[in-house]
């Protein structure tokens, strides 16, 4: 039995902000929501954790109904964007916080507390006030707030986003090998979706008024992404969007971009997803990391001419935007190349990167209809 | 992708549309109730009741026998027509006017002026700090000290005030601080040195809270000093200069103290005020109808007033985030 | 015409320069008038309590006493009601703010938390706008109100519910602009921990508004220990406050103004005591919470 359930919960103030959202997580389980913001992620939390009532709908919690029940009685922690610690109270009485609610004796109370520091480094701190500790440290104050509670469901939301780039890093570790973590459910809330591929056990992908796209484990939702939306939200640089038209001729099956600027021959797995789809049009999505530019063409392979608009170097690679034609693709380059504005180049498509997905609906398109 | 936050009404889920409050998990419902219940409960006691009371005898010919004995009896608007009438009503309506420009409005600028003044010029913290004690330690004063003080230093025979003056060679004679036409200036005199402490308080921590930024950019586009004060301090000051306004204005409306300390409000009624006069009729001399007239026409006066004041307030409360 | 435009504006500048920096002495000089206006009462006052009686009602008024007496200070007492007068106005103040503080702390924090339930934005601003009317308009009916009650009107507890009519309606409103100022989170993160509301409430909320308590709790104590007019109709028998007492300072017929200063200065020392210390956290509550000290 899932641990944590949540049954088509609604929610709305001036408007709907929740419609009918349900999903579970299992024991054990990291499920990270992902979506941008103010789309309702945070809401979302605050129903589980009873901090609002849904309008409609249940939360179950170990098979038990607690939708009616105020967040003091459920076993929930919960982190907050803004860390939430009590400014007035030193770091070890901010961790010792769920422990003296529910009257724990001194003596375990002190070596829980002293255990949870250690596992977070943040031993040397406890004396502190929350204004005398860094931005880091913070969140591992409020990190150890909710591992010393020992819940049922952990409610993380957006625990390292406002950390930099090399704390986050080192945090993002940390929940890899945070046993308590994984012992319990655990709904972790972000807008990036690189933490949400390397923490997610699943991965739910929020749109609209908390409508969840696509579930499922990372690789899946990378790699067949349900629609154009969830396609978008992963990956960075953006994957190219090239609304095109569908052509059949002798040769085969072929996809031409609305501008007529480019070209492509489907084959294999593509040319599988577009069997029953009667439609003319289609709306093609290719990673930048499946167009290069390239010197010299290998066998069989076909090049594009096209002009270097905007060249990034970022160090491991480079991003490239380049026109080819009146149409702009964004391409992923090596390191060691270095690029000019107005520089011509030849760019090398792999079709084998491509997502199809249906020109009105935005849906993917499987082939299996 | 952004997503759509305003949606057509019939696009809403059903729901939503038929969704009522739901219940709070915090705290019951009553909760909030009870806590808002009970001052409420006592402003009604103590602030609506007697305002209905009065109220109801502002219709009555209620005299102070009257009163005890229970007979009095209803005649209309009456005792609106006399106050409305009455010449000594209109006076104090103009003195009234004189006390809001000279006191209330005047102690705002006089303030708001000594604020800047001090920030922008005075620039030891030390001393700023100690002249700010000396200037607010009048506020402190009840009006009874206020009221004696003043009556003592400007005591026409031998006053400290008319003594300093012809020391110091400004006045050939005493002035008589206490004559009809003087005596209203009198008290504003005192008022002044009471209360312009407020707005200058107001004004110089409203001034210390600005944001520096602002005034660098100034600085690196060279603007002069008298500049930067009309388009950048005065704008920014002007929701609390107006705050500083409000409160004095609405404590205007109370003001009877010192009236009734220095002059009561003589000689010859010169320097009556309105609520004076209600204070004087009802308390002094017990004609409660006449007086709950007075109290009540004040009372609309000050109504409509504070409602305007805290429509305004109001709007300052959201823009900074309160309410 | 443009250069010459230019160059006027480039004169004009330097000109306001120029004439702002005399400006800058006419307001200073404004600013020391406006200290010598507000420091000579106050010298005036402190001289005064330190003169024999017959120095004080002199024809031509001295600046300086001729004789110090600083036994005006202990003379004031040689009646004891005097000093009576003062722990009056000690008890009624404290009792008043304290139940003021209550009262409103309740209210403030239902208005912070649950603005909805509570009643929302019209009531809070109806209660503030209790403070702003004009209080006559209550003075008789409240007489006989009390009159008619077993204590009367002449009591401590007369004064201290009275007074509840200005700092009750000031001790709400400000509270909840306090309360509003601690983060609504911290007390969610409370109820997460487990905390029930009452005992979150205790635990974090509380703690956070302490100092906005207490600059609440000194403001409604000076108002409440200045307060005049009330008290001057209310009491004057079985209870006295020392601001209805000042006036009375007299001999036969003639005013001991050495007596009535000397008191006067003993009763200013814990308002002013009390505003040097907490000066900053007082502009707040004073600007109804608008200004940021």
């Amino acid at each position: 039995m899932a641990h944590l359930e949540v049954e088509g919960i609604c929610k709305g103030w001036e408007f709907p902000v929740i419609d009918e959202l349900s999903f579970a997580v299992e024991e054990g389980e990291f499920f990270v929501v992902l979506g941008p913001s103010g789309i309702g992620k945070t809401t979302t939390l605050r129903l589980i954790s009873g901090l609002e009532t849904p309008d409609a709908g249940r939360i179950l919690i170990g098979g038990t109904d607690q939708t009616r029940l105020p967040p003091y009685r459920r076993r929930i922690a919960m982190t907050f964007e803004s860390y939430a610690l009590y400014p007035h109270l030193s770091v070890y009485e901010n961790i010792a916080s769920p422990l003296r609610a529910r009257r724990l004796p001194a003596n375990e109370r002190d070596k829980r507390v002293k255990d949870v520091a250690e596992l977070l480094r943040i031993a040397h701190l406890l004396d502190r006030r929350p204004g005398e500790v860094s931005g880091g440290q913070k969140q591992r104050t409020a990190l150890g707030r909710t591992l010393v509670a020992d819940p049922e469901v952990f409610l993380l939301d957006e625990p390292i986003s406002h950390l930099d780039a090399k704390i986050r890093h080192e945090l993002r570790t940390q929940f890899h090998t945070l046993e308590d973590l994984r012992k319990v459910a655990t709904v972790y809330v972000t807008h990036d979706y690189a933490e949400a591929l390397s923490l997610g056990d699943r991965i739910g992908v929020m749109g609209t008024r908390g409508r969840l796209e696509q579930v499922g484990n990372p690789r899946d939702l990378f790699e067949r992404p349900a629609n154009l939306k969830v396609a978008e939200h992963l990956g960075q640089p953006t994957i190219n969007v090239i609304p095109s038209r569908i052509r059949r001729d002798n040769n085969g099956l072929f996809l031409d971009s609305e501008t007529g600027d480019l070209r492509l021959k489907l084959s294999g797995e593509s040319e599988a997803a577009l069997a029953g789809y009667s439609k003319d049009h289609v709306i093609a999505g290719l990673r930048p990391q499946y167009i290069r530019p390239i010197d010299e063409a290998a066998d069989g392979m076909e090049l594009l001419s096209a002009e270097v608009d905007v060249y990034e170097p970022l160090g491991t690679n480079g991003i490239m935007m380049a026109n080819l034609g009146s149409m702009s693709l964004t391409a992923l380059t090596d390191p060691e190349k270095h690029y000019e504005t107005g520089q011509k180049v030849q760019i090398a498509v792999d079709v084998s990167g491509l997502h199809l997905f249906d020109a009105d609906s935005q849906v993917r398109l499987t082939g299996i209809t | 992708m952004a997503p759509m936050r305003r949606e057509s009404d019939t696009d809403h889920p059903e729901w939503f549309q038929k969704k009522r409050k739901s219940r709070p998990l915090i705290v019951a419902r009553w909760v909030p109730i009870a806590l808002v219940g009970l001052p409420v409960a006592t402003l009604l006691a103590i602030v609506i009741y007697p305002t209905v009371w009065m109220f109801y005898h502002s219709l009555r010919d209620t005299n102070i026998q009257g009163l005890f004995m229970g007979t009095h009896s209803h005649i209309g608007f009456s005792n609106y027509a006399d106050v409305l009438g009455s010449e000594r009503f209109q006076d104090s309506l103009l003195h009234l006017a004189q006390y809001l420009t000279f006191g209330a409005c005047l102690q705002v600028i006089i303030g708001t002026v000594l604020a800047l003044t001090l920030y922008e010029f005075v620039k030891s913290n030390a001393i700023r700090t100690v002249v700010l004690i000396m200037l607010v330690i009048p506020m402190m004063l009840p009006p009874s000290i206020v009221g004696v003080l003043w009556r003592f230093l400007l005591t026409p025979s031998n006053g400290a005030v008319n003594q300093a003056l012809l020391n110091l060679g400004l006045i050939e004679q005493h002035i008589e601080w206490f004559n009809a036409g003087i005596s209203l200036w009198s008290i504003i005199i005192a008022d002044s040195w009471n209360w312009v402490a407020l707005p200058l308080l107001i004004v110089y921590s409203g001034r210390v809270s600005l944001p520096p930024a602002v005034y660098e950019a100034a600085r690196v586009d060279g603007a002069s000093q008298w500049k930067v004060m009309r388009r950048i301090t005065l704008p920014m000051l002007k929701e609390v200069i107006a705050i500083a306004f409000i409160l004095r204005f609405t404590d205007a409306f109370k003001f009877v103290d010192l009236v009734y300390i220095m002059t009561s409000g003589g000689p010859a009624q010169s320097s009556e005020l309105p609520t004076y006069i209600a204070f004087q009729r009802g308390i002094r001399e017990f004609a409660v109808g006449e007086a709950a007239a007075y109290a009540i026409i004040i009372f609309i006066i000050s109504a409509v007033i504070i409602t305007l004041f805290l429509k305004y307030m109001k709007g300052v409360m959201r823009a900074r985030g309160f309410a | 015409m443009n250069h010459a435009t230019g160059a006027m504006t480039a004169g004009g500048t330097e000109r306001t320069q120029d004439a702002w920096r005399h400006v800058r002495y006419l307001f200073l000089a404004f600013l020391g008038l406006w200290i010598v206006f507000t420091v000579f009462p106050l010298y005036f006052m402190t001289i005064t309590a330190f003169k024999s009686a017959a120095e004080a009602n002199l024809t031509v008024p001295t600046f300086w006493p001729q004789e110090w007496q600083p036994r005006n200070f202990i003379g004031v007492f040689d009646e004891r009601t005097n000093f009576n007068a003062l722990v009056d106005s000690f008890v009624i103040a404290s009792a008043n703010t304290a139940l003021s503080l209550f009262l409103g702390s309740l209210a403030g924090y239902a208005f912070a938390r649950f603005p909805r339930q509570a009643g929302g934005e019209n009531l809070a601003f109806w209660i503030l706008s209790n403070r702003m009317f004009p209080p006559v308009a209550i003075l008789v009916p409240m007489f006989f109100l009390f009159d008619n009650t077993p204590w009367g009107t002449d009591s401590h507890l007369s004064l201290i519910i009275l007074y509840l009519v200005f700092n009750l309606p000031l001790a709400t409103w400000l509270m909840m602009v306090f309360f509003r100022d601690a983060p609504v989170e911290i007390e969610e993160a409370a109820y997460l921990d487990g905390w029930t509301p009452l005992r979150a409430f205790f635990k974090v909320t509380l703690p956070l508004v302490i100092p906005g308590m207490i600059s609440v709790a000194m403001l409604c104590w000076i108002f409440a220990w200045n307060e005049y007019l009330f008290a001057n109709l209310f009491v004057g028998t079985a209870v006295r406050t020392y601001t209805i007492v000042i006036p009375t300072f007299t001999h036969g017929s003639q005013t001991l103004w050495n007596f009535q200063m000397a008191f006067s200065l003993l009763a200013l020392i814990p308002p002013v005591t009390l505003f040097i210390l907490l000066r900053r956290y007082m502009v707040r509550g004073l600007s109804l919470g608008v200004v940021k000290g």
